[in-house]
């Protein structure tokens, strides 16, 4: 068994045990909620120490448990190999009422049948129109899911070292060229903002249409026009400094060792805040656009409690919660139309997460990630172009 | 004897829950990991190899001559560690060295690579001391984190537990033939490469090879101090299913690092079966 394997299992086996306890644990009449969540452990946080208790003072008697499956893809990987194997076992409750993916992997879940739609059905249901939540990478995930937060990825500077930064990738790819390993990224294998670079380089210098690469539908010709791209981008990375993780390029923008890199939007402003990134540190996205993503709630379709799971996410996508929780606590973007969340909060919260990142310029280059096989396709590129 | 069968039997049976936990728990997941290795699209055949081979021939490369450096420093420390407990003559050099050198056995794999991560970098720790002494400018400060960082984390973390084990065979020596040298006007180096080394070669040997395959396992070092490229096995393994759920591939990576450490076993094997021989 490989060490993940290992920890995979392990893990399975405590949430088995853990689940069997807190089943048998529970009152009658009293339903307890299992919300089940991948990403870091800010995402637990968020569950245990703010929405939870809210739900449980709003619904008294109930009780709402997390369980955290891990950061990055791999969290998000654990819950669908979950509901696979309860699909297989042919289960007629699941153990999960809510779950908490990414973007990458609601698609296989609408596809398999394992949810349920229910956003017609929740008030907050009608306050989303942004596409990305009727489109999963491909997939028509239409009223299977509700987006949790958008997050974006963009390049973080620092002035002192850097104070006109480049606007595009094109000005970006001269810059590192005269100044060699003032530019950090973490490559494919340590967190998502290096892919996100990765895709927006392909979408910048592929030879194909970048729209495709989004929309669809897959076509293996398609993947053959990157050739040219990721030659550049080899010669690119030897120029770059590569760090080990998203953590790990803020960590060596705060001290100095680089002066832009690739970084989570939300990510970069609680690090901000935190002090762990000078205040006078900024934000560019450049064109043609960098990839963000959404997380998405969704509700098993053999959910235990499925009418508390709808009332738990309709408070999670309420203006109120995405205003106080999601906006102000995370500096995410907010997973429902910014409109209905704006009139929640003061001026100066608002401003704040908009000021380097301007709406306009989220309009015209935040931009999806590529469909899963156009996405599975230009990493498997990268390892074979720029790693090997 | 006319109870031998059922003393047979009864025998079995108290093997049996042993037995049944290695094969539930250890071969059948093995088994279906070599058997994952060759599934290809619902058949059979070496698809998953040929990837592996197209895409980390050069993370194999540099894995195994990541490991077998850090082996090679590792059992270079852990003599000279043992060999100042046996042979040192300043018993409080001896006591402090004695006390010190066992700590990083108690300390997990991630904790050395957290710790080392912010010790290493280009402003970290270490650069820091090093200019604040003068030793280097500030421009000649260098970041470890690559493969120099994996072997540094590497060779702290295994070299205590090859040393205690090296060190324990070498007090338990027969203390004459060391006399005898030292009567015979040899000097201390000479003691430990000519008479002390041979006699624990066997148990550095079984410390290395168990070194070896530790090392072969450990995700969270490169991960934490390389995710580059080029970088171990295991990062590529974890990648595999993490990004693309292909868990083919990543068992014919698995497959391969098996490999590598059953030759290292192999070799073991052979040379104890030799020396009993």
């Amino acid at each position: 068994m490989t060490e993940v394997e290992r920890e995979t299992t392990i893990m399975r086996t405590f949430l088995h045990a853990s689940l069997a306890l807190g089943l048998s644990a529970m009152p009658a009449a009293a339903a307890e909620l299992t919300v089940m969540t991948a990403g870091d452990q800010n995402m637990v946080d968020y569950i245990n120490e703010y929405l939870g208790p809210l739900f449980e003072e709003q619904n008294p008697g109930h009780k709402v448990r997390a369980v955290g499956t891990g950061p990055g893809d791999a969290g998000s990987q654990k819950i669908v190999e979950r509901f696979d194997a309860q699909a297989q076992a042919k289960s007629e409750t699941w153990d999960t009422d809510v779950a908490v993916v990414h973007e990458k992997f609601v698609g296989p879940l609408v596809e398999n049948g394992y949810l349920d739609a229910y956003r017609d059905r929740i008030s907050s249901g009608k306050l989303v129109t942004r596409s990305n939540a009727d489109m999963a990478l491909g997939t028509n995930v239409k009223g299977y899911v509700m987006p949790m937060f958008n997050s974006q990825t963009a390049l973080a500077y620092n002035p002192a070292l850097l104070p006109n930064p480049p606007k595009s990738y094109e000005e970006l790819a001269a810059w590192v060229k005269e100044n060699p390993k003032q530019f950090g990224y973490n490559g494919i294998k340590g967190g998502a903002s290096g892919v996100s670079f990765v895709m927006g380089w392909i979408y910048a210098f592929g030879e194909g249409d970048a729209n495709k690469l989004m929309n669809g539908p897959f076509e293996e010709a398609e993947t053959q026009k990157w050739s040219a791209a990721f030659d550049k981008l080899a010669e690119f990375t030897t120029n770059a400094t590569l760090t080990p993780g998203n953590a790990g390029t803020l960590d060596l923008l705060s001290r100095g060792e680089i002066a832009i890199g690739p970084v989570w939007v939300d990510m970069f402003y609680s690090w901000q805040a935190s002090g762990q990134l000078p205040p006078e540190f900024k934000l560019v996205l450049p064109a043609p656009g960098m990839p963000g993503q959404p997380m998405h709630y969704v509700i098993p379709e053999k959910a235990p409690n499925k009418e508390l799971a709808e009332k738990f996410v309709e408070l999670a996508t309420s203006p109120k919660v995405q205003a106080e929780g999601i906006v102000k606590r995370f500096n995410w973007y907010p997973g429902i139309d910014a409109q209905h969340v704006q009139a929640e909060l003061d001026e100066e919260t608002w401003n704040k997460l908009f000021t380097d990142v301007t709406p306009e310029d989220l309009t015209s280059y935040g931009k999806p990630f590529p469909i899963t096989p156009f996405n599975n396709a230009i990493l498997e590129a990268y390892e074979r172009h720029v790693t090997n | 004897m006319t109870n031998d069968t059922p003393n047979r039997i009864l025998g079995l049976l108290l093997v049996l829950p042993a037995l049944a936990v290695i094969v539930l728990l250890f071969v059948v997941p093995l088994a279906s990991s070599v058997v994952g290795a060759f599934r290809v699209n619902g058949g059979f055949g070496f698809g998953n190899f040929i990837k592996s081979y197209e895409l980390y021939t050069s993370d194999i490369i540099f894995t195994v001559v990541i490991v077998s450096l850090s082996t090679l420093l590792i059992g270079i420390f852990s003599i000279a560690i043992g060999g100042y407990l046996v042979l040192g003559e300043n018993p409080r050099a001896v006591a402090i060295l004695r006390w010190l050198y066992r700590w990083p056995l108690f300390i997990p794999f991630i904790v050395v690579g957290q710790v080392l991560r912010t010790f290493l970098a280009k402003n970290g720790l270490m650069n820091n001391i090093l200019i604040e002494v003068g030793l280097i400018t500030p421009l000649q400060a260098t970041s470890f984190l690559d493969w120099r960082g994996i072997v540094i984390a590497f060779v702290w973390k295994q070299t205590p537990f090859v040393a205690l084990l090296v060190s324990g065979a070498m007090a338990a020596l027969d203390r004459s033939t060391i006399e005898a040298a030292r009567n015979l006007g040899a000097s201390r180096l000479r003691i430990l490469i000519d008479i002390v080394v041979p006699q624990v070669a066997t148990t550095l040997m079984v410390g290395l090879v168990l070194s070896f395959v530790t090392m072969m396992s450990v995700l969270s070092v490169p991960l934490m101090i390389n995710a580059q490229s080029p970088t171990m096995i295991t990062a590529d393994i974890a990648f595999r299913i993490n990004a693309y759920g292909d868990y083919g591939v990543a068992n014919a990576l698995g497959l391969i690092s098996l490999v590598a450490s059953g030759c290292v076993g192999w070799f073991y094997l052979r040379q104890t079966l030799r020396e009993r021989a």
